[in-house]
């Protein structure tokens, strides 16, 4: 299934801080986790992205529970989609030629293995701008 | 806390009790004593969490709008249904702010250190009116 324009617009809003989206996973007995995330990012039409900053209980709960739902909360007021798949973590590390529904882990790392050199988070505030971008790899939707 | 769900809501995560997540997006709310959490729901939004809170009412709150990012908590809770309002009592509260200080759990704090935390952490107190 392929993300409609609108909806990789939405995902990717560039300027006045970009989007900022929710990320619910779940543990394998139903205890649900809902964390805000930013840096997000749409790759190939058919998958979502998020740069994982050592997310550990969203780490977890996808580890045992590979689903994940995005909602969108800023700046797209009305667009409340839900987009929900398969979800994993990619990180440096995993078996060559792994893939996670038809996408290539190295391909994927390679291109968004390292935000802040291909996204500087230039556009976020300094109040909430992390001091470091450290990220551990990416949380990956189908 | 107050301020920023009451100005705009919050996602709130639902699942089945083998783990199947439901997302709903609610962008208001009242909160009402210390931990009650009340969302006004559609009719659509209680036809698509219903099933979930009924066998397990296990929910989490992540502020909506501005606040996914500006007011750095996760509230966990149980939740029912009355109508069209969904009630949830907060138990948990988490921090989500990135780095060394994601995850801490801040309901375990004694209210006042809670205040103190926020105070030096961010200057926010509620959505922009």
């Amino acid at each position: 299934m392929k993300l409609t324009d609108e909806m990789k617009n939405a995902l990717m809003i560039i300027g006045a801080g970009g989007a900022v989206v929710h990320l619910t996973t779940c543990s394998a007995d139903g205890k649900p986790n809902t964390v805000g995330e930013r840096f997000v990012a749409v790759w190939k039409d058919e998958y979502i992205l998020i740069a994982d900053m050592y997310a550990q209980k969203t780490r977890m709960n996808l580890m045992e529970n590979p689903i994940g739902v995005i909602t969108i909360a800023h700046p797209v007021k009305g667009r409340t989609w839900a987009f929900r798949g398969p979800t994993t973590m990619l990180q440096e590390g995993l078996p060559p030629g792994f893939e996670f529904h038809g996408a290539k882990a190295k391909d994927v790392l390679d291109e968004w293995g390292n935000w802040a050199e291909k996204e500087p988070p230039s556009e976020v505030p300094p109040d909430i701008r992390p001091p470091r971008l450290v990220q551990r790899g990416v949380m990956f939707m189908k | 806390m107050k301020n920023w769900l009451e100005g705009l809501g919050a996602h709130i995560g639902t699942a089945t009790k083998k783990g199947f997540p439901t997302t709903i997006v609610v962008e208001s709310a009242k909160v009402e004593g210390d931990n009650i959490v009340k969302f006004q729901l559609s009719e659509a939004q209680v036809t698509q969490i219903k099933q979930n809170i009924s066998e397990n009412p296990q929910v989490a709150l992540g502020p909506g709008g501005l606040g996914c990012i500006r007011a750095a908590y996760q509230f966990k809770g149980g939740a029912r249904i009355e109508g069209t309002t969904l009630i949830v009592e907060v138990k948990e509260i988490y921090c989500t702010k990135p780095g060394p200080e994601a995850a801490l759990r801040l309901d375990t704090l004694p209210y006042e250190n809670v205040i103190k935390f926020e105070s030096t952490r961010w200057r926010d107190t509620g959505p922009p009116k």
